[in-house]
């Protein structure tokens, strides 16, 4: 079975696709990432990356919304998939067993 | 609904400044990836403001630059498939479908499929061979080079105020036209050909000959195997010959040239070229030729403008004016003594030498109508049956249509046009065509031989030429474009939202059209068997005809050689035979005597008034051997000296000259007088195309000519035959012993009657075959669609026949309508038919109704064979699902 590879980047956008729910699209991404995860991701990249998710079948896509301020385009709606659901839970999951098999030392040594 | 980025702020009061760099924007708009190119422009926008608000003025153009620029790819291409994507009906994908649906189509529902291509086969396979027929018609004469040049003469005569046309003209005719009309370049006598006698050493054939001028062969384009066209008839001397001729006599064509030829054992002839073996597509036909010169040396009267003998031929110049020449050729005869003492004057008339052949007959003293007539008639009825085809596949069609709907409507949702609909129908009907088409020409050319025996042909499908395949595709086009045109129009023009709700009622008008075509096919199938019916009818009226002497057992056989001289011994060698009954002569024959003479007057004759006699020069007991009636005076005697110059006259000639008392009467013949001495009852001595002439029979006793005619005892032929020809071996060794039944050359008259006759019987068959195909693919339908109610009536009690009633009784009456609306239509054409016989049948009520009960018959039979069998099934089996 081919396992997609989920970047760190991937994820992160994949996460706040999921939290956005039903608002997410490009834009609303962007300035999640850029508030809320505090980090300096161009636009493009943002961009770049929905469009490689849905390519690898993590989201996908529906057009809708259009509004006077984008010039009277259409918006595109993104949404996890089942599949990004699971690719999701996978990397918590394997993020936490990571941690949980952590000495409660090296634990202590982290949370301090 | 409606939802707004988190935090964009720009508000319709905003002023103008906030505009992002124009030249990002456009590279934007014409550089980014088609296929994410609409929201990323709206989404830059809106990241635009937003950085903007945030960031101000100059980093927020950086970075709406930035951006734009690292979102250009320049090399994608469209991925992403458009939401409103054309479906053009000519792409690969589509054009696959409908071949694959056609196909399914065609597979799925085997029964008619059958119908359909076999009926179209048959329909154009029956097309094909009547162009094929019409096709070796036309090519008759075509092969004369100086096709367009060549003219033939005929003549009207004019007295009182009629007009009469005559094909037979002067023998001086020829030689006169190219003295007075300059425009005339070559011309020719051309005789009847009959059976003369050659022999070379001990070898003795009768070959069919004519005679003609030094111009013949080169008027003609009969392929020379030896000698030139200019010399070829030079000499009086001379003879030209088949090549078949040639290898009987003499081994080969080259061995013939120059050798000598005896011609009726008194004459040395000289063979001066031989000819290519003449085909079927030449109208002239004959074994040998010999010159125009030698038969006037037999026969001086071909030397006077006053007698008629052979036709003539000529050839104008190729710069002449055919209009011009025809005016000055109108009143040619006048300086001749042709009409002098006559009361009629004589024009002459000319027509195309290639139209000859079609156009035969003299009609008003003008060329007008003959097999041309079968020529047209086979085209209606090559059109007819391929028309009856092309409405079996409409009905068909239009009737499954139902079948058809769910996907026309599907089609229709999913974007289809009416013109691409129309365009798939079509194209399933050529397929069906191009199917047919390929069986057709695999039918033809398996029954072309036996089409050719009755025909009496030689075609050959013209694999080669490529007219021939134009015609199939010509044939095929027609047939697919018609049978195709009213179900596609049909099929496309349904309402979608109405099939695909389930309810597919046909609407009144395409029951009505169907139906009308049920009736227009069945009533061309009616016309056909009316017509098979007449033609029949009339062919058997003719030959079985009381032709007012007993034709049975009535041998003849010509006299020649030395016959002539030897008749007498003949007759008394003859008699001795115990078959024989009776022997006399005449001249002519007892099955056809054309001849005709036009100097009959008598008292109080009008002078104007030209009566065309048939003269017959007989032999004591002609009356007897023919059986002929006496209905007034007495036969012809030995007792009465002076009956050399009596005549005997028929019933027919006592009319036309009036007289009361007509025995013992004198009348003149030309300048000579005649004595009645008898009337015979009226008796056909002519084809029934005819109507009895008047007649005058004379004594020819001394030198007799013509035929010998001899009354055989019945049952006793074979050994009466070998009897007599035993005595003309002896009497007649150098001419080799030729005779004919007249029963038989009667018959032969009727040839072409006989075959049309024949061929209308096979194309009605095949017309009420095709029809009937249709009529049992829809009888199948309707008996399909009906199982239901079929299933519910057996329940609640109906029986099997009243099933079978309700069922055929709706096919019935179109049927019934059908009869009521062609009889008339037969009636019609067979009148026009029947005009063609001097003595016709009557065309009778029964034989209308024959012809409906047959159809009738017929239609109830193919309907109740699908209607029985719906009738009959378990309606537990039709109504348990549902």
């Amino acid at each position: 079975m081919r396992r997609t590879f989920l970047g760190e980047l991937e994820e992160v956008v994949l996460l706040t696709v999921a939290v956005l729910g039903e608002e997410a699209y490009a834009v609303t991404v962007a300035q999640e990432l850029d508030q809320k995860a505090g980090r300096a991701v161009g636009f493009s990249t943002v961009h770049t990356t929905l469009q490689r998710l849905e390519e690898k079948g993590f989201l996908s896509s529906e057009m809708g919304g259009a509004t006077a301020e984008r010039g009277g385009r259409r918006k595109r709606f993104f949404r996890v998939t089942a599949f990004g659901r699971k690719a999701l839970r996978e990397a918590k999951e394997a993020r936490e067993a990571l941690w949980s098999a952590m000495s409660p030392d090296t634990l202590q040594l982290m949370t301090r | 609904m409606e939802r707004k980025p988190t935090s964009a702020r720009s508000g319709a009061g905003t002023p103008g400044p906030a505009r992002p760099p124009r030249w990002a924007t456009r590279l934007l708009a014409s550089w980014s990836h088609p296929d994410t190119r609409e929201e990323l422009q709206g989404d830059m926008l809106e990241m635009y403001a937003y950085w903007l608000e945030s960031l101000g003025k100059p980093p927020a153009d950086r970075k709406y630059a930035l951006a734009a620029i690292r979102l250009m790819r320049p090399f994608a291409r469209q991925k992403r498939s458009n939401d409103y994507s054309e479906t053009y009906s000519f792409s690969a994908a589509m054009i696959q479908n409908y071949f694959k649906i056609a196909l399914r189509n065609l597979l799925k529902s085997k029964t008619f499929s059958a119908i359909n291509v076999l009926g179209l086969a048959l329909g154009m396979a029956c097309s094909l061979m009547i162009m094929l027929w019409i096709r070796d018609e036309r090519a008759v004469d075509a092969f004369h080079t100086n096709n367009g040049q060549l003219y033939r003469i005929y003549m009207r005569e004019y007295f009182s105020g009629k007009v009469q046309g005559v094909i037979w003209t002067p023998g001086l005719l020829a030689e006169e036209l190219k003295k007075s009309i300059p425009e005339i370049e070559m011309s020719t006598p051309y005789s009847w050909t009959n059976p003369q006698t050659f022999s070379v050493g001990n070898k003795i054939h009768k070959q069919a000959t004519n005679w003609a001028s030094a111009d013949f062969f080169k008027m003609f384009s009969y392929k020379l195997l030896q000698g030139t066209p200019e010399g070829a008839l030079r000499d009086k001397s001379n003879i030209v010959i088949s090549r078949n001729m040639a290898e009987a006599f003499f081994g080969s064509a080259e061995a013939a040239m120059g050798k000598a030829i005896r011609y009726d054992n008194r004459k040395e002839m000289t063979v001066s070229a031989v000819f290519e073996n003449i085909g079927t597509n030449s109208s002239l036909q004959f074994d040998c030729l010999m010159t125009w010169d030698a038969y006037t040396d037999d026969n001086g009267w071909a030397r006077d403008w006053g007698s008629t003998d052979p036709l003539t031929f000529f050839k104008l110049r190729k710069d002449a004016d055919p209009a011009k020449v025809a005016t000055k050729m109108l009143h040619l005869l006048d300086k001749t003594n042709r009409d002098a003492g006559k009361p009629y004057k004589t024009q002459l008339a000319m027509q195309p030498f290639h139209e000859y052949y079609l156009n035969s007959n003299i009609k008003d003293a003008k060329m007008d109508g003959g097999r041309i007539e079968y020529v047209r008639l086979f085209s209606f009825v090559a059109v007819f049956i391929l028309l009856i085809a092309c409405i079996n596949f409409m009905n068909l069609a239009t009737a499954r249509s139902s079948r058809r709907a769910k996907e026309v409507g599907v089609r229709k949702v999913v974007g289809a046009m009416r013109s691409m609909l129309a365009g798939q129908f079509m194209g399933e009907a050529l397929l069906i065509a191009t199917l047919s088409a390929i069986l057709a020409v695999l039918l033809v050319a398996l029954l072309l031989p036996a089409f050719n025996s009755l025909t009496g042909k030689q075609m050959v499908l013209p694999w080669s030429e490529p007219m021939f395949w134009g015609i199939i595709a010509g044939l095929l086009a027609a047939t697919g474009l018609l049978a195709g045109s009213y179900p596609a129009l049909f099929l496309s023009s349904l309402n979608p939202v109405r099939i695909l709700k389930g309810a597919l009622k046909f609407d009144s008008s395409s029951v009505w059209v169907r139906q009308g075509l049920v009736v227009f096919q069945f009533g061309l199938s009616v016309i056909l068997i009316v017509g098979m019916i007449i033609i029949y009818r009339q062919v058997g009226f003719v030959q079985n005809k009381n032709l007012g002497f007993d034709r049975e057992n009535l041998v003849y056989f010509p006299i020649e050689g030395e016959l002539f001289k030897k008749y007498d011994i003949l007759k008394a060698q003859l008699t001795q035979v115990a078959g024989v009954k009776e022997v006399s002569h005449m001249t002519a024959n007892p099955a056809s005597n054309g001849n005709g003479t036009e100097g009959i007057t008598w008292p109080g004759s009008d002078p104007n008034d030209k009566v065309r006699f048939t003269p017959v020069g007989v032999g004591y007991n002609f009356t007897k051997t023919m059986n002929l009636q006496m209905a007034d005076g007495r036969d012809f005697s030995k007792d009465f000296p002076t009956d050399s110059s009596g005549v005997l006259v028929n019933e027919t000639a006592v009319k036309v000259m009036g007289l009361k008392d007509p025995v013992g009467r004198e009348i003149n013949w030309g300048r000579s007088k005649i004595r009645i001495v008898g009337v015979l009852k009226d008796f056909h001595f002519q084809s029934l195309h005819t109507a009895i002439r008047p007649l005058i029979a004379y004594l020819a006793v001394r030198e007799p000519q013509g035929s010998v005619i001899v009354r055989i005892q019945a049952g006793k032929t074979p050994e009466t035959l070998t009897a007599i020809e035993r005595i003309c071996k002896k009497l007649n060794p150098n001419v080799p012993f030729t005779y004919a039944f007249t029963d038989q050359e009667y018959a032969r008259q009727y040839q072409s009657e006989q075959v049309v006759g024949k061929l209308a019987g096979y194309f009605a068959f095949l017309a009420i075959f095709i029809s009937c195909l249709g009529l049992f693919g829809l009888a199948a339908f309707t008996a399909e669609q009906r199982t239901k109610e079929i299933g519910v009536r057996k329940v609640l009690g109906a029986s099997v026949a009243g099933i079978v009633g309700l069922l055929s009784k709706d096919f019935l009456k179109l049927v019934m309508m059908a009869i009521v609306l062609a009889s008339p239509v037969a009636w019609y054409i067979m009148k026009q038919w029947l005009q063609g016989f001097a003595y016709q049948i009557d065309i009778e009520w029964w034989m209308f109704v024959l012809a409906g009960v047959i159809a009738v018959l017929i239609a109830v039979f193919t309907v109740s064979f699908q209607s029985v069998r719906a009738a009959m099934v378990n309606p537990v089996r039709s109504l348990r699902s549902e």
